[in-house]
């Protein structure tokens, strides 16, 4: 039987369709565009056209921010952490490990035991580390997000506290004349260090990488680097969450 | 009656003696029809974005809230409140000062309740009398709550509701009484709630209307109100300076620790949510309680007045659902 999950993210909007253990179907929207082209919004429930997306209209579960003030009609709800948890013990197959999400607007991390969460943490309430700050730093230093991901090496200091900060301070590091491969490199340190701080509370032996944040390899390196966890990257980092959903079912 | 506000529970005996009404502004600004435009207000005269929701919130209600004078306590509740204090004698308003020791001594907190008995000219015999009267409602206030933990009739909502307006009897003894009274004859007849988790909640009481409500809809009831409970003075004491130096909320967290780990040693909660005010010094604290506490630890910040936001709604959603197994 088919399964249809939907994570509702801040930036996008993941959708995964799975046939048994088979992913037979994804696709990834622009939060924005897909709530004005995709949903009609009635009576606080969203109704979207799944067949017009290229899913089949089955079982459906939904999670993510969205959830919360739009419920998709006819879709069961689950939490948002539990989604990503049940994501990552199906991608990775493993059963204690630390999950590190690094969404676009928020940052959780997860301590899982036997398969079971024990603890999690999220960032605060500044979106200095979560895949805004990224996207804001890379549009600063005028390169795009795979560039920013490939420096990790003689980062400059930033200590952005804030994500309105932080793009202020980068700005007086460029004017000092430090290459673009340092700053990007201090950028992605500067993320490291905001979500150090959980990854120390909630360690293990292997941390798993999730989110939009995922795809960034240069932040990888430095967190195997500073913690000497063993890194597991999941294929589908983006998809984690609607994943979840449907390992959830 | 006049009215005298205050900005956290003072010695309220005092007030009753001298036949003022009692007001605890901070019922009257979160309650209010709008508790953000009180901010925005506060705001627009100046007072900073990065400063306490609360502390703005007081601010904008004691200027407009008619009261022929304001009880500050600066020492022994949160430190701006000596500048907003000094803002609001800028606006010409009238402030008695009060201050609970730091090390929780008698003699200084005696010389403070003097102070306090003489502006408002009642003698001890008066406060004494009416601290008696007042027994009769606090104990009403102790049945609520055991009839919320341990008999499980009370909704989390409703203890916090009741517990937190014992600070100042909604400024009406008597019709508060009633109020408990009704209540109490009401809750004992239902029956009792079955919960899938059992939560506690420290801190200050949340700048969030609708927490304890979200809770219970989550499958989670809130069977200890820390800070609430203390307003209503749960504990025995001989005399009236006694029972300041009980109530733990003014003399920090290891005064607040020691009463936590009681009541949490017998209420059977499988959690606790630390509430804190976003840019509270009590952020500090927050180490200090989740190192302490051997329990599932949730930290929930709290900006602005109004609904639960989304994303702490996240993080609440997840506690409870990790709990549930």
């Amino acid at each position: 039987m088919s399964v249809t999950g939907i994570d509702l993210g801040s930036r996008t909007i993941k959708i995964i369709e799975m046939d048994g253990q088979q992913i037979v179907h994804h696709g990834l929207y622009d939060t924005v565009s897909f709530y004005r082209n995709c949903g009609i919004i009635a009576g606080g429930e969203m109704t979207v056209d799944l067949a017009g997306l290229g899913f089949k209209q089955g079982r459906v579960i939904a999670t993510g921010y969205g959830k919360i003030n739009v419920k998709i009609a006819g879709a069961q709800q689950i939490p948002e952490i539990q989604a990503h948890v049940f994501g990552a013990l199906w991608q990775s197959g493993l059963k204690d490990f630390t999950l590190l999400d690094i969404g676009g607007q928020d940052t959780k991390v997860v301590q899982v035991r036997e398969g079971q969460m024990v603890d999690f943490m999220t960032n605060d309430r500044c979106a200095a580390s979560s895949g805004r700050y990224l996207e804001n730093m890379a549009s600063v230093l005028g390169i795009s997000l795979e560039e920013l991901s490939s420096f990790s090496e003689e980062a400059v200091e930033l200590n952005a506290t804030c994500a309105i900060f932080g793009e202020t301070e980068l700005i007086a590091r460029i004017v000092e004349g430090h290459p673009v491969s340092h700053l990007a490199a201090g950028v992605n340190y500067s993320l490291y260090r905001r979500v150090s701080i959980m990854l120390k509370r909630l360690q293990s032996k292997s941390i798993i990488l999730a989110g939009g944040g995922a795809l960034n390899s240069a932040l990888a390196r430095i967190i195997a680097r500073e913690t000497g966890s063993e890194i597991y990257q999941l294929s589908q980092p983006q998809f984690n969450g609607a994943i979840g959903c449907c390992a959830r079912a | 009656m006049s009215r005298v506000g205050f900005t956290t529970s003072i010695p309220v005996e005092v007030l009753l003696a001298a036949g003022r009404t009692p007001v605890d502004l901070n019922n009257v600004f979160i309650n209010s029809a709008s508790p953000q435009s009180m901010v925005d207000l506060a705001e627009e005269e100046g007072y900073p974005r990065n400063c306490c929701g609360w502390i703005k919130g007081l601010y904008a209600t004691s200027l407009n809230y008619d009261m022929d004078a304001l009880i500050a306590v600066m020492h022994g509740d949160c430190s701006n409140t000596q500048a907003l204090m000094e803002t609001l004698q800028l606006r010409k308003k009238k402030i008695i000062p009060f201050a609970f020791p730091f090390d929780r001594e008698r003699v200084q907190l005696e010389a403070q309740v003097d102070k306090l008995m003489q502006f408002f000219e009642v003698e001890m015999e008066e406060v004494l009398k009416v601290r008696a009267r007042l027994e009769k409602i606090r104990s009403l206030c102790r049945e609520i709550d055991r009839m919320t933990w341990r008999d499980n009739l009370v909704s989390g909502q409703e203890n916090h509701y009741y517990l937190l307006c014992s600070s100042d009897f909604n400024g009406n003894p008597d019709a508060f009484e009633a109020e408990l009274q009704s209540f109490v004859e009401e809750a004992g007849k239902r029956r009792p709630i079955k919960e899938e988790v059992r939560l506690a909640y420290i801190g200050v009481p949340p700048i969030f209307t609708d927490l304890h409500q979200l809770l219970e809809l989550m499958g989670a009831r809130v069977v200890f109100n820390e800070v609430q409970r203390q307003f209503s003075m749960p504990m025995q004491s001989d005399d009236i300076i006694e029972q300041y130096l009980q109530y733990t909320y003014p003399y920090g967290a290891f005064a607040r620790l020691e009463d936590i780990e009681e009541q949490l040693a017998i209420r059977d909660v499988q959690g606790v949510i630390h509430y804190t005010q976003t840019f509270c010094f009590r952020q500090i604290e927050d180490l200090i309680f989740r190192e302490r506490l051997k329990i599932p630890f949730l930290t929930l910040e709290g900006d602005r007045p109004g609904k639960v936001d989304a994303r702490s709604r996240m993080r609440l959603e997840s506690f409870v659902s990790m709990l549930k197994k």
